[in-house]
């Protein structure tokens, strides 16, 4: 009985001093919203045992969260005593550039020098770390830093172009060329799921083909009333397009895995949509060859620098976060990130081996280097993205016309813009 | 009398000790937020940083707001879909089971369709409006069957065509709501004395005049129950909606409900999004009082 209390007593001490041991460790709270699967996903769970192993005084609690939580709930957040020291928020205005103007994020100037950023990203890689008081992107401090890349391309299927004997498009003539060769054959040539984003990437590619750097600039910083011109244009073509059955008008009754599957499944020869399929496609599609063009416009493209790392103005280790985001930024994990497939903002390509991050990496830094990023369509206005969603639907439906629509669109952005 | 008076008055304060735990959870839970709600309706704000007052603005702009004006009108269809055809369904197939179905083919098999029908209500409104989604599609269950048989005429774009769309997600309402009126309805049945049926059946009463005569009139006080609480659903109808089409296309399926989810969490308009509510909960609680009165003032006449 006596040994029996000796080690219940022995067991309850360590017990307690173990407790005792973690109160006393210091917490470091990080967060984000990519999947296990994604290449983010992949490569930041490795860095972060790493970071761990480095840090073994420190008790790192990192919580998975859904893109939709920070979307619906990340102001509340950061505005709480809950929020982590360290979280992947979304960019632009409405999302990253307001929590900024409300003052609920750590101004990251001073690290950007201390941690060499500035030596790793250029100007243009920080567009969008940078908000006024307003929350208006471009210029400001810096707010949070972005890791990797996106850009929405089109995906064809290699196996269907070689049979019809047709090449990837460099020209839009060429690309409105290869549908039409895929339309005599009897298919149905882009998929796209016109009540989801591809719809609206698919309507922004085409006013890109008609916008020049006022356009883009006016547009995203919402310096003036909209310019309907290259929406019009836009319109205009998506409509030709349905009428030749380039694109099928039930597209407006498909959100974008939908159309994705028909892509996957051989079904139909191109989908329009961002780089963040390129995991998905490179582990679902077994039966034939594929490849991404970019969409050919004469300098801007639809995508941007990828998510923020963001510090919460509450953060107890900003510190420690900032050695955070150096380590996603390192070259190691860069090259990581290139070789789980995604899209590595700073990566050296040489040590990329694999080929779908090889080529991602290659054409993200392609149209980054021409400063070509044009954004996504939804980001000057709050809710920008429904009402696009909406409107696309009524355009492809054909109760709107191309007129209808842009002025309908326009609307709703000239009355943001004039009550910013 | 001083006595019974005490007595009552004992009774009813040891009786209201009971009433704290849910006068508190409703204090917390309802009448604060919709307090704050109320308050914030005379705001603009963002959802952080501080609101600022705006007077009866948010008011003023919802009465020029087709999309509030569409999405009200919107209700009043769900209002069919969600009450009327659901307690017409209900009401007949309770009756058919209770009556019929029960005494020709026995208890199990008229428990198991009672079962079946009310299994759309156990599902988690997200995965039956996932799973509706698909059967829907352009390329999904209902057209490729359609496909198959030859009837290829009849295969729609139910969700992306604003001509079929609120019709697609009502048929997807009706068959959740049907279970719960069935239910209700059946569990009503149980409590009618049978010789009433008997002695109809006697005097000659076919199956359609006892169910006019006997069911509807004797089930009164259930179906008054769930005509109140499926108009309250009808009128605060969202996860459907947000599942399935989103309010499209081209707002064809747009609901208060959905708008005020889109004005809080995307356009950052949460005074504006207050404004909605605080409208759509009056629009409920007076249609849930005149009803209730109603009610009140048919069992006072009988």
């Amino acid at each position: 009985m006596k040994r029996i209390a000796r080690l219940a007593l022995a067991l309850g001490t360590a017990m307690l001093m173990t407790s005792v041991g973690h109160a006393e460790q210091k917490t470091f709270k990080i967060w984000w919203f990519e999947e296990p699967t994604t290449a983010q996903g992949i490569v930041w769970t490795k860095a972060l045992e790493e970071f761990k192993a480095k840090h073994p005084d420190i008790t790192v609690s990192f919580e998975q969260k859904t893109f939709q939580q920070l979307q619906a709930s990340g102001g509340m957040i950061l505005n709480s005593d809950q929020a982590p020291d360290v979280l992947e928020y979304n960019k632009g205005n409405a999302t990253a550039g307001l929590v900024a103007s409300q003052g609920l994020l750590t101004n990251l100037d001073d690290y950007v020098k201390k941690e060499g950023w500035d030596k790793i990203l250029n100007e243009g890689d920080l567009v969008l770390s940078r908000y006024d008081e307003k929350g208006i992107y471009g210029s400001g401090p810096v707010w949070g830093v972005s890791v990797f890349g996106e850009y929405v391309s089109c995906f064809y299927n290699i196996d269907m172009f070689e049979k019809a004997g047709l090449k990837p498009p460099t020209t839009l003539e060429e690309w409105v060329a290869d549908m039409e060769a895929f339309k005599q054959k009897g298919l149905t040539p882009l998929a796209l799921g016109a009540i989801d984003t591809s719809g609206q990437h698919l309507l922004a590619s085409l006013a890109y083909t008609k916008a020049d750097d006022a356009w883009v600039q006016n547009y995203q910083g919402l310096k003036a009333p909209l310019d309907g011109a290259p929406y019009l244009y836009a319109a205009q073509t998506l409509l030709d397009w349905v009428k030749k059955g380039y694109i099928n008008k039930d597209s407006t009754g498909m959100k974008d895995p939908d159309a994705a599957l028909l892509f996957t499944s051989g079904k139909a020869p191109m989908y329009v949509s961002g780089t963040w399929n390129l995991g998905t496609f490179a582990s679902t599609i077994k039966d034939f060859k594929w490849g991404q063009f970019v969409i050919p416009t004469p300098k801007y493209s639809v995508g941007s620098t990828g998510n923020l790392w963001v510090v919460p103005k509450g953060s107890k280790n900003p510190d420690l976060a900032a050695e955070w985001i150096s380590l996603t930024l390192s070259p190691k994990y860069q090259a990581e990130l290139g070789n789980a497939g995604g899209v590595p903002i700073a990566a050296d390509l040489s040590v990329i081996t694999n080929p779908i991050g090889k080529n991602a990496a290659a054409v993200f830094k392609q149209i980054s280097d021409k400063s070509g990023l044009g954004f996504y369509p939804d980001w000057p206005v709050p809710g920008y993205y429904d009402v696009l969603n909406q409107k696309d639907t009524g355009l492809f439906q054909g109760s709107l016309t191309a007129e209808q629509f842009v002025e309908q669109i326009k609307q709703v952005y000239d009355d943001t813009q004039e009550n910013q | 009398m001083a006595i019974s008076s005490q007595r009552s008055s004992d009774g009813s304060r040891s009786y209201s000790l009971y009433l704290i735990p849910g006068t508190i959870g409703f204090i917390l839970i309802v009448l604060i937020p919709q307090l704050a709600n109320l308050g914030l309706s005379f705001t603009a704000w963002k959802g952080v940083g501080t609101p600022r007052p705006v007077g009866l603005q948010n008011y003023h702009r919802l009465l020029t707001d087709d999309q509030f004006w569409g999405s009200m009108y919107h209700t009043l269809l769900f209002i069919v879909s969600m009450t009327v055809i659901p307690v017409c369904i209900g009401l007949v197939l309770a009756a058919l089971l209770f009556d019929y179905v029960r005494d020709q083919f026995g208890e199990w098999v008229s428990s198991f369709f009672r079962a079946g029908f009310y299994l759309p209500q156990i599902l988690p409104v997200t995965v039956a409006g996932v799973l509706w989604g698909w059967i829907l599609n352009p390329v999904g269950v209902i057209n490729i069957t359609l496909k198959a048989i030859g009837l290829d005429n009849l295969a729609q774009n139910w969700i992306g065509d604003a001509t079929f769309a609120l019709a697609a997600v009502s048929l997807v309402i009706v068959w959740i709501q049907v279970g719960y009126c069935l239910v209700v309805f059946m569990a009503g049945l149980s409590r009618i004395d049978p010789s009433l049926y008997e002695a109809a059946e006697l005097d000659g009463a076919n199956w359609w005049s006892r169910f006019v005569t006997i069911t509807i009139p004797l089930l009164a006080p259930e179906i008054f129950v769930v005509v109140l609480t499926t108009l309250i659903a009808a009128l605060k109808v969202f996860a459907p909606i947000f599942v399935i089409t989103a309010g499209g296309p081209d707002n064809a399926t747009l609901v208060p409900s959905y708008l005020t989810y889109y004005h809080f969490f995307t356009t950052q308009r949460v005074g504006y999004a207050a404004a909605i509510a605080v409208v759509q909960t009056t629009l409920t609680i007076a249609l849930a009082v005149i009803f209730l009165r109603f009610q009140s003032q048919q069992e006072s006449k009988e």
